[in-house]
């Protein structure tokens, strides 16, 4: 069960829940339709005496007309025959499927206790009856007039694709009133008042439009037969125009969202409270720790004491940057006597380019970065330039970007400044557009026709939307997609507002894909339809530009070849191992049948008879050999192949990548936005404008777009989102980001649903000092850096992670932050930590990921380099494909994005420390580490052991018996090699000659030591 | 809303801590905590979770009394033509090459192929007591008919495999959510803790497609996540080092990783997850021993084998994975799904020769599948589900050798058997052409929660909190038990 639902029930008194049970069982409202109800015929019902009164009495407080939640004003006839947001609630003559009366009658609503009497239900049930036969005033009420924002939807989903903005197909435009009657080669398309002489419908009812047999290629459905009668009653009604503009704010009172709705506390600006008077005084540092104090001492606790030097330098390299100290620091450290030597530690920690490292991992998670597009695709196809958005965010962070200008980026990059006319390329304008990459980490499957439907991009965008809400705005908006949210005051309207915000550049009705396509008449359709900008490298003359590419194409060619030659290589290999199995295959067939068949294999296809085409055809499949059976059948075989893969993932990895960006622009001519009812992408309600949730703003003021400069080709409407996120009094901004840096340092957010700051999200333990927090992060220019400066010299971080019991008792959960929380190294930090120790990172930053191979039982390991592997953050992001080490350690698929990861516990872990044979090579390698820094005494290599992997010396007793191991691994490693060494097979392979000391018995059992050591707890718990 | 289940779960957590503290003094001290938590766990109910955020198998009660407590799936993916193999249609024969393709456009992937309505090339007779209809295709399985409840009335909601597939499997037409054997095993935990809870047994030719996203925890931690056992060599990823280590020095460094451990812990008292870790090294130990058993089938007797068709080149494969699944639910795994090499059922073209080569590969294995489950007493409290993502078109694609048929969301069968389920019913029908359920129509989500139905789970209290989001397996749809085809 969630956090907050625990949260919730907690405050509910058991008491009360029983009362409440009693009450519902008392009043439980009849389930069917009374059977004792009232003859229809004997008095007519009427709205007015006998409807009207109950709805006022018992409804209008929430659906009335000036506080309509769903969109539901029940007050006049009219505004019960509209219905909510979902569509009609009442069904004339059928009260059984009429929402209202499903609701009042299931004792759904009125919300609480009190129901409806059965005589009010049984009145309102006649009511409905009765309006089978509709009085005038009941038709004028049903009567929805059809207006030119109920057909241009339609002509969206099954015309503009070819008629539209982008292709005017015989010169015709179906976006508009206007642009219809103008028509196209044959003349206007409709004629008002005349839907027998209007093409277009002649075309749609003779089935010729749009055209059956071409839909699939442009992601196109059928018009239905409701749509076809819409678009008739339009025209015969004479296309009236309409006087319909979008709904926005515009100064009036929302009535959708009311004072009291906005004074939940999240939604209120942050102010900085008073920093209370506590007692211990000794312990505070900043005021972080007088927040903390206030709190544990009114339950008669205080921080636990200060942990040891060792424990807090190993804490804060591993908060920092993701990895351990050197031996070598942590000695200098020790010897450091400046009473600021941990301020100057983190000083040099935040100035470490593992900085960014760390930390722009923490915000891949909320962008929910990855290296494939994920979707509905089988093979998960390569994003191939999200990389240039990962290595600005690394470097975002290194340069501690104050964190409102990076939103301001990633939001709004494109409405920045024009990239497009600037004279000199400048890296400011370069990051600009791929810092949107940020709205482009979705899974997007969008690549070919058939998912390509606005039912799919809406998916997209609702991913999209669903990262910036949970990711930065800390609210579940997602939940209003369909309805307006359960819990929170976000109506549908206002999730359709956002949407309306990025329709510049997410218009499901004019779509710009993720690759060009894989069929070969669609790709010349597709090509201008991408979503990639060039990239242009900073400060470089075009001269210097062609040459790079040139050398660049030079290297990429040559790199080919030696491709090529790989794979010829394996071909070769694999032809004798297909004629054994096709061999085999044969011997199951009659001798003459066996004869012909190898006469077919062995000649060429183009040199075949007729008879011998028709036997290859007829025996495909017996002479056709998959990879994975040529893989199966010779082992020696597989190993090559894996090699070999291995090989040419290396060597593409080399390659220059292309000098593209993938981005998000607005391309100044949205669609019209309308909200879907029930989320259906064919149910159109409401014409909507851009704008932001009505209970974070006062609901009346407009939300004001602009071009963002003079005669700019882009709506602005992003930018304006993005400086309305970044005000300094955002009741959201801060708070939800300083919530996150609090939750990864101290295990926990104060907010501890760190993407749900709404009411169904856990409430925070410390209101206060998040608040404090999120003052404090504005006030010092919204500086992340600052941040980890002001809670990593608190002496709430600087406390020790023992837990006593009093502490326990007290604290269990440490709300309070009674201790520090003991963490288990994340995915990465694991990944990294053993590359560091045993020498094998590679720590060359950026560029395109390092690849991962596969192998056939499913094991993902990256290629690697020529000095090791790289850090965890610049491995190749697969969606299914990530690599297994990371994966047990709970590295998440990203879908859309990672609010917080799990921790889990395992067996496959321990199988994969234990067994894994790239973590055996790397304590082979942390062996020959410890052998060069320690010579050849076992204690003092199990010492520097201790020191490498764990930052400290073994204790007394741990020394005593990894010595003890050590001695009797010795022992029996001698004894094996000695037997061996009898045998005359045991003759070691040349290379160990040349690399003493892995495989002799000390070496060995200084290896496994170091296996068992990266295998403990005390390695992978941080304290 | 809310759980109504849930139960105060911050007393437990004092109590097992404490209990630990005293418990856990020696070496054997792991051991004894993981058999004694195990105990401790037991009678949990469904949604009660540990306090720490950290999630593990243990058997949990179900919502209400269980008639399944295992399944075994056999997935057909690429979607098996219904109208030639369960689902007779007289009216086909009648219309044979008759235009129909402009009244169902919207349902056909590739429209330029489309050709006229297209009659079955198979005879279909009715079998068994219960006259089950079934084709000439798959005269094994006739004779097993009377033991199974046959739907004729599924459908989906998209035409594409790969959306389909994530639809069948897990709920909704998207990735990254959890699979269906994810949320069961979430629900339920399994009663083996020595071999994974979801065990996926895939064909060595080849993943389906899809890959291994067919089976992924999703939004659910990964500890739920299924197990790929693989059928030749080593089962689990990991399971043995790739170089072989002395037995002697096995024995030497797992001792000394359990006293440094102990040390690291006596260190931290109170700390559940440490327990928790070394129970998980406890249990890697267990699973190396165990899941190679559990695999090995040369303990069977020939006539079982010769009941699965193992020897026979074109059944000894799929054959081998039921004979092992049928082993996993001796051993109280929970969930298991049998896949095939890509999509071997997607007849596009040449249905006639693909379908004959696809039952021929799997029609005995099944068969024998059943029989043996039969006669050994599982079936009763082990549900098997045969089916894949969606039919197929009663009109011809055009194209190959041969005409095959496009894909068919509309309507399609699918049968379940054993625990539970009713016994030699069909259930549901399609219109005369074989294109729309219309005669009990059952949804993948109605499947869906029927399955949970059977292991005793209720679809709607099966919850995971995502992000402000009470997530179910059954999504955002609304679903209804399928309550005809229970016994």
């Amino acid at each position: 069960m969630s956090e907050h639902t625990r949260a919730i029930l907690g405050r509910v008194p058991a008491l009360m829940a029983c009362a409440a049970l009693l009450l519902l069982a008392q009043t439980s409202p009849p389930q069917a339709s009374p059977s004792n109800a009232p003859a229809t015929g004997v008095k007519p019902v009427s709205f007015e005496t006998d409807v009207q009164p109950v709805l006022m009495a018992k409804c209008t407080v929430c659906h009335g007309a000036d506080t309509r939640v769903k969109e539901m004003n029940l007050s006049t006839l009219d505004g019960v025959m509209k219905g909510s947001e979902s569509g009609p609630v009442v069904i004339p003559g059928k009260p059984d499927e009429s929402k209202l009366y499903q609701m009042v009658r299931d004792g759904k609503m009125p919300p609480g206790k009190t129901h409806l009497s059965d005589q009010v239900l049984a009145a309102i049930r006649s009511w409905i009856e009765s309006l089978a036969a509709p009085s005038a005033k009941v038709q004028a009420a049903l009567h929805e007039e059809v207006t030119e924002h109920d057909v241009i939807p339609i002509m969206y989903l099954r015309c503009t694709v070819c008629h539209g903005l982008r292709r005017q197909e015989a010169g015709l435009d179906l976006r508009s009133r206007v642009s219809m009657l103008k028509g196209g080669k044959s003349g206007p398309v409709i004629v008002p008042g005349h839907p027998e002489q209007s093409l277009i419908l002649k075309r749609i009812q003779s089935g010729e439009m749009p055209p059956k047999k071409e839909l699939m290629d442009v992601s196109i459905k059928v018009i239905t037969s409701t749509e076809t009668e819409k678009l008739a009653s339009w025209i015969a009604a004479g296309a009236p125009v309409s006087n319909i503009q979008p709904d926005v704010a515009d100064g009036r009172p929302d009535p959708l969202i009311s004072d009291k709705d906005r004074e939940w506390w999240s939604f209120q600006p942050p102010k900085p409270p008073p920093v209370p008077q506590v007692r211990h005084t000794s312990r505070i540092r900043n005021p972080i720790d007088a927040f903390v104090l206030a709190k544990l001492e009114e339950k008669g606790l205080t921080l636990s004491p200060e942990a040891d030097k060792l424990t807090l330098m190993r804490r804060a390299y591993f908060d920092l940057t993701g990895l351990p100290p050197e031996p070598a620091e942590v000695q200098t450290f020790l010897a450091d006597q400046d009473p600021r030597a941990y301020e100057k530690m983190i000083e040099r920690l935040l100035g470490s380019p593992r900085y960014g490292e760390r930390w722009g991992r923490y915000w891949l998670d909320v962008a929910g970065y990855a290296d494939s597009e994920g979707g509905k695709l089988t093979d998960d196809v390569p994003r191939t330039y999200a990389w240039r958005y990962r290595d600005y965010v690394i470097r975002s962070f290194n340069a501690d970007k104050p964190y409102d200008r990076f939103l301001l980026e990633q939001i709004a990059g494109d409405e920045l400044a024009d990239y497009e006319h600037a004279t000199t390329v400048t890296q400011e304008l370069v990051d600009n557009v791929i810092a949107t990459g940020f709205l482009r980490m979705a899974p997007d499957s969008t690549i070919e026709h058939n998912i390509s439907f606005a039912d799919d991009r809406l998916e997209v965008i609702a991913d999209e939307m669903d990262v910036l809400g949970s990711g930065v705005m800390g609210l579940t908006i997602r939940c209003a997609r369909c309805h307006s949210h359960k819990y929170d005051p976000i109506p549908q309207r206002d999730y359709y507002r956002l949407k309306a915000v990025f329709q510049g550049a997410l218009d499901e009705h004019d779509w710009l894909n993720p690759h060009p396509s894989v069929y070969d008449d669609l790709k010349e359709y597709r090509a201008p339809m991408l979503r990639y900008l060039p990239y242009v490298p900073q400060g470089k003359t075009p001269v210097e530009i062609l040459d790079e590419r040139r050398a660049a194409e030079e290297l990429n060619h040559n790199l080919d070849l030696s491709i090529r030659t790989l794979k010829k290589g394996l071909e070769e290999k694999a032809a004798p191992i297909k004629k054994k199995i096709i061999a085999e295959r044969l011997k199951q067939l009659p001798q003459s049948l066996q004869d012909d068949l190898q006469k077919v294999q062995d000649t060429a296809p183009e040199n075949r008879t007729e008879v011998q085409k028709y036997l290859a055809t007829k025996f495909e499949r017996l002479l056709k050999v998959e990879p994975e059976e040529l893989q199966t059948f010779d082992a020696a075989y597989r190993k090559e192949a894996d090699e070999t893969e291995r090989k040419i993932k290396s060597i593409e990895y080399k390659k220059a990548p292309d000098p593209r960006i993938r981005a998000l622009w607005d391309r100044g001519e949205p669609s019209f936005t309308y909200v879907q009812r029930r989320g259906d992408p064919n149910s159109f309600g409401r014409l909507v404008g851009p704008g932001v949730p009505s209970c974070l703003t006062d609901g009346k003021t407009p939300f004001v777009v602009t071009p963002p400069w003079p005669g700019a080709n882009k709506t602005g409407r992003r930018l304006a989102l993005a400086k309305w996120l970044i005000q300094p009094e955002h009741p959201l901004t801060s708070r939800v980001m300083v919530n996150r840096i609090w939750k990864h340092h101290f295990g926990a957010g104060i907010v501890k649903t760190v993407g749900n700051f709404g009411k169904a999200g856990a409430p925070p333990t410390q209101p206060e000092l998040l608040d404090w927090l999120a003052t404090e992060f504005v006030k010092q220019g919204w500086s992340i850096k600052s941040m980890h400066r002001l809670m990593m010299t608190s002496s709430t971080y600087r406390q020790s992670s023992a837990l006593t019991p009093a502490v326990e008792k007290a604290d269990p959960r440490n709300k309070l932050l009674s201790r520090m929380p003991m963490k288990r190294m994340e995915a990465e930090v694991l990944y990294d930590t053993l590359l560091l120790i045993s020498n094998k990172l590679d720590e060359s930053r950026f560029g395109q990921p390092e690849p991962v191979v596969i192998r056939d039982d499913g094991l993902v390991t990256p290629v690697g380099t020529d000095r090791g592997w790289h850090r965890g953050i610049y491995v190749e992001q697969r969606r299914t494909k990530l690599p297994t080490v990371m994966e047990s350690f709970d590295l998440p698929a990203m879908s859309p994005n990672c609010m917080e990861r799990s921790i889990s516990m395992i067996a496959p872990q321990a199988l994969h420390m234990m067994n894994d044979a790239m973590i055996a090579r790397l304590a082979e390698s942390l062996a020959e580490r410890v052998r060069k820094e320690a010579g050849q005494d076992p204690e003092k290599q199990i010492e520097r052991a201790y020191w490498i992997a764990l930052s400290r010396p073994p204790s007394e007793e741990e020394r005593k018996i990894s010595l003890d191991t050590v001695r009797r691994l010795r022992e029996v490693q001698g004894t094996k090699a000695q037997s061996a060494a009898g045998s005359s097979f045991a003759a070691k392979p040349a290379t160990e000659a040349s690399n003493p000391g892995v495989h002799d018995p000390a070496g060995t059992a200084l290896a496994e030591f170091c296996h068992t050591l990266m295998n403990s707890a005390a390695f992978i718990y941080i304290d | 809303m809310h759980d109504q289940q849930s139960k105060p779960v911050g007393k437990q957590a004092v109590t097992r801590r404490s209990f630990f503290e005293r418990a856990v003094d020696g070496l054997q001290g792991a051991a004894l905590v993981s058999l004694l938590s195990k105990d401790l766990y037991g009678a949990a109910s469904v949604n009660d979770r540990t306090q720490e955020g950290i999630y593990d198998l243990k058997p949990r009660a179900p919502h209400f009394p269980a008639t399944a407590k295992s399944v075994i799936q056999l997935f057909m993916n690429g979607a098996p033509s219904h109208v030639d193999l369960f689902d007779p249609k007289p009216m086909l024969d009648k219309h044979h090459g008759e235009p129909y393709f402009d009244k169902i456009a919207n349902d056909v992937s590739f429209p330029k192929a489309a050709g006229g309505l297209m009659r079955s090339p198979f005879k279909f007779q009715q079998h068994g007591k219960s006259g089950i209809w079934v084709s000439e295709l798959m005269p094994h399985f006739a004779k097993q008919v009377d033991n199974v409840a046959m739907i004729r009335s599924m459908y989906t909601i998209h035409p594409e495999h790969e959306p389909a597939l994530f639809m069948v499997h897990s709920g909704r037409i998207m990735p990254g959510r959890p699979a269906i054997g994810s949320w069961v095993i979430y629900g339920l935990g399994t009663e083996n803790q020595s071999l994974p809870a979801y065990v996926v047994l895939d064909d060595p030719l080849g993943l389906p497609i899809n890959g291994v996203q067919s089976w992924q925890s999703g939004f659910l931690p990964p500890v739920f996540q299924g197990t790929r056992l693989r059928t030749n060599g080593s089962p689990i990823l990991n399971l043995k080092p790739e170089a072989e280590t002395p037995s002697e020095v096995v024995r030497l460094t797992r001792d000394l990783l359990g006293r440094l451990d102990q040390i690291h812990k006596r260190n931290h008292p109170g700390e559940g997850q440490l327990d928790a870790r070394i129970a998980s090294y406890e249990l890697a130990a267990r699973m190396q021993m165990q899941a190679s058993d559990a695999l090995d089938i040369s303990k069977e007797t020939d006539a079982t084998c010769q009941m699965y068709g193992i020897g026979d080149d074109a059944t000894d494969s799929y054959g081998k994975r039921c004979l092992m699944a049928r082993r996993l639910v001796e051993r109280g795994v929970r969930y298991i799904q049998i896949y095939i090499n890509g999509q071997i059922w997607d007849h596009h073209t040449n249905l006639e020769s693909g379908m004959r080569s696809c039952c021929l590969r799997t029609d005995k294995p099944v068969a024998g599948l059943l029989e043996d489950l039969n006669q050994r007493g599982l079936l009763k409290d082990t549900l098997v589900i045969w089916g894949g993502e969606f039919g197929r078109l009663p009109i011809s694609q055009l194209g190959g050798a041969s005409d095959g048929r496009d894909h068919n969301p509309r309507g399609f069968c699918v049968w379940m058997a054993g625990a539970g389920v009713k016994p030699g019913i069909s259930y549901g029908n399609t219109d005369e052409l074989g294109y729309k359920a219309v005669e009990n129509p059952v949804s993948v989500t109605d499947w869906q929660a029927t399955v949970l139905r059977l292991l005793g789970l209720d679809y709607q209290k099966l919850t995971f909190d995502d992000n402000g989001l009470k997530e179910k397996l059954t999504s955002v749809y609304e679903a209804k038990i399928v309550e005809g085809i229970l016994a």
